[in-house]
């Protein structure tokens, strides 16, 4: 099952623009944007930021899911950390991106890895490299190895895919959850914290501890992955969960899996906003999951809206921020914007402060009247 | 009484305070001494005349101090502060400096009312600044300078002043070379000490273009393209959300990204890795 270092020379005879479309293709499914400038978007709509890529696909695990796991027969090829620094420089020079994402198969071991990537890492900035640097970090990277690469990259961080032990077991058979995974979101969360004192002031970003999950490749409902994410919000730091749908993929034992609906990733980042930037906690959104502990393909925030009518109307020339943010058609900034220049007056006001008039309508009252629409009208929010 | 005012923030907020003192003066903009002349003899008004904002910069912070009473409270993340609001404003291609004093003094001290967009103007004063702020960011997205003798060179094209606003931004981007922005025959210039000039400045174009030679970054565009292609994820194609975020202005500010747009509008072709993997 391992991989020598040795053997990443094997896929050399391969271009340059050849082992760079397998790598970086390797990655389409991460996602890892940092709030900051857009450079291009796919025709998925997805943005496209940093230059993303593997260092390799070789890979001794056997992740269930993974087109990269060690027993599959697929064409494997490497990149030289001089090769990938190049085309970081080209790419960034030209304009086309703001860093560099790097993430790869397991060579070896956690540790040879992690200590490849960082060499990746260490050539871009001796070279002057200023820009945002990503590393997605190896289950089982040791800590000296962590250590170093907070002091170079602006995000690192370890997967943690799934939201327990034994599913963890099931789909990532070589690593543990416990001591792979979550003792180096610890550690990542104290490393992050000791930067942002450093860095205070100077304009270094440093970024938050994130980590993935793959949607849907074992059985475990969104309330356990909303769950999940609230206790690394808390536990660990964790600004903001990404999700990634499971796909199957030939060659692997999930190939015969359902592929998890598009929706889903969206209705679980509605979820966790409502986590992140409406102050919720998993326990309040307890009545938006079907029988089966899943969410719905609708908005969870009008879900719990409709779930709820005895919290509305809300009076928008009254109530606190707490409330406003309740009603569906409102978020952060406009229940902001709202509360500093009341009265409103009109609808036409209210959408001028950003408000979605047609979503929150049947939830608020405006200079003493209940806004109606067909709903209301025939009884569906009250 | 004709209050005359300089299209700068300075002179914005001077004119906003001589406003409050004269209420009911006629407000004149003039970028400089001459166009104040020229301007004066056009329109024959002979009123008394009070002239701000054509000294040098006072305390600009003070000046907003005078204007407004109140703490600004950001309510959008993406809201600059006051200074940078007007600022922005100024540079839009359809602003009237003299509108926007007038909305100024409008909002009778209260900062946070330039944001609120309750009234007609202040959402019309509100969306040219969230344009000049579009507009700059669009650059920044979508622009590719070519990297020719160790310069990093750009040309803009654009309604709204934001060249100088770009090259700033390219050049802490970019802190070990220099840049150049190029408009209407001003280049701009960041990091001018790699050549012999002040950090920031601007020279004529003709000398920036005197250095252009043959890009050092050829094969990028090519190679750039396997790079995008490799992302698509084809289950996932959403042509209506591309569209919005890759918009078809973005085609006219590079190659690259009128590409882009294209594969957007058009979809990759089906040689990708998805066979493979
Ligand atoms: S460690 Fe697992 S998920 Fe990562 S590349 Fe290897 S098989 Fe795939």
């Amino acid at each position: 099952m391992s991989v020598s270092v040795e053997k990443l020379t094997n896929g050399h005879h391969r271009t340059l623009s050849e082992r760079m479309q397998f790598l970086s293709s390797g990655t389409k499914y991460d996602s890892c944007n940092q709030s900051a400038v857009c450079h291009a978007f796919g025709p998925d709509g997805r943005c496209i930021q940093l230059y993303k890529t593997l260092l390799t696909n070789y890979c001794a695990g056997e992740c269930a899911y993974c087109p990269n796991r060690c027993e599959r027969d697929v064409p494997r090829v490497s990149l030289t950390p001089e090769e990938i620094t190049k085309i970081t420089w080209s790419f960034y020079r030209k304009n086309a991106i703001e860093g560099l994402f790097l993430s790869s198969g397991i060579i070896g071991d956690a540790e040879i890895t992690s200590q490849k990537q960082l060499e990746v890492v260490q050539l871009l900035r001796q070279q002057g490299f200023t820009g945002y640097i990503h590393v997605r970090m190896m289950p089982g990277t040791p800590k000296y190895i962590l250590e170093q690469i907070a002091d170079l990259a602006n995000k690192f961080g370890v997967n943690a895919e799934t939201t327990s032990s034994i599913n963890y077991s099931e789909i990532c058979p070589n690593f543990d959850y416990k001591n792979d995974v979550l003792q180096r979101l610890k550690w990542t969360r104290d490393l992050i914290r000791e930067k942002r004192r450093e860095y205070r002031g100077t304009g270094h970003i440093v970024g938050a501890n994130d980590t993935q999950f793959v949607v849907g490749a074992v059985d475990e409902p969104d309330r356990d992955i909303i769950r999940t994410v609230n206790k690394f919000m808390d536990k660990y730091a964790l600004r903001r969960p990404y999700f990634m749908s499971f796909d199957p993929i030939p060659d692997t034992p999930l190939e015969n899996g359902s592929p998890s609906p598009k929706w889903r990733e969206q209705r679980l980042y509605q979820a966790s906003f409502l986590l992140k930037d409406y102050g919720l906690m998993h326990k309040d959104l307890e009545d938006v999951y079907n029988d089966s502990g899943n969410l719905m393909n609708t908005d969870p925030k009008l879900e719990l809206a409709n779930m709820h009518p005895e919290r509305f109307p809300v009076d928008i020339n009254s109530a606190s921020m707490d409330e406003l943010l309740l009603v569906p058609g409102i978020g952060p900034v406009s229940a902001n914007r709202i509360i500093h220049s009341r009265p409103i007056g009109s609808e036409e006001e209210l959408a001028r402060m950003g408000a979605v008039v047609s979503r929150a309508s049947p939830f608020i009252d405006l200079n003493g009247v209940r806004q109606t629409n067909l709903a209301s009208f025939t009884g569906g929010y009250s | 009484m004709i209050i005359v005012f300089k299209p700068t923030v300075d002179g914005v907020l001077l004119a906003c305070g001589s406003l409050a003192d004269h209420p009911g003066s006629t407000l004149m903009v003039a970028k400089d001494g001459r166009q104040l002349k020229e301007k004066l003899r056009f329109s024959g008004i002979e009123d008394q005349i009070v002239r701000v904002g054509f000294d040098p910069s006072t305390n600009t912070s003070r000046l907003l101090k005078n204007v407004f009473t109140n703490t600004w409270t950001r309510i959008s993340p993406l809201d600059p502060g006051p200074l940078k609001y007007i600022d922005l404003v100024l540079r839009h291609g359809d602003a009237d400096p003299e509108d926007l004093v007038r909305l100024l003094w409008s909002c009778n001290g209260d900062v946070n009312a330039m944001y609120s967009k309750k009234t007609r103007i202040s959402l019309r004063y509100y969306n040219y600044m969230r344009e000049v702020t579009r507009s700059w960011q669009r650059l920044c997205m979508f622009s590719r300078p070519s990297f020719t003798n160790g310069l990093l060179f750009a040309e803009v094209d654009s309604p709204h002043e934001i060249s100088d606003i770009f090259c700033r931004w390219l050049a802490r981007k970019n802190p070990d070379v220099p840049v150049a922005v190029v408009t209407d025959g001003t280049a701009w210039i960041g990091n001018g000490e790699f050549v012999g000039l002040e950090h920031f400045t601007t020279i004529s174009a003709a000398f920036v273009e005197n250095l252009q030679g043959s890009a050092d970054d050829e094969g990028i565009d090519e190679l750039w393209d396997v790079y995008y292609d490799s992302q698509m994820i084809e289950k996932r194609r959403n042509r209506g959300l591309a569209k919005k975020m890759q918009p078809l202005g973005s085609s006219t500010l590079s190659k690259m990204a009128r590409r882009d747009r294209y594969k957007v509008e058009r979809g990759i072709s089906s040689c990708t890795l998805d066979g493979f993997i």
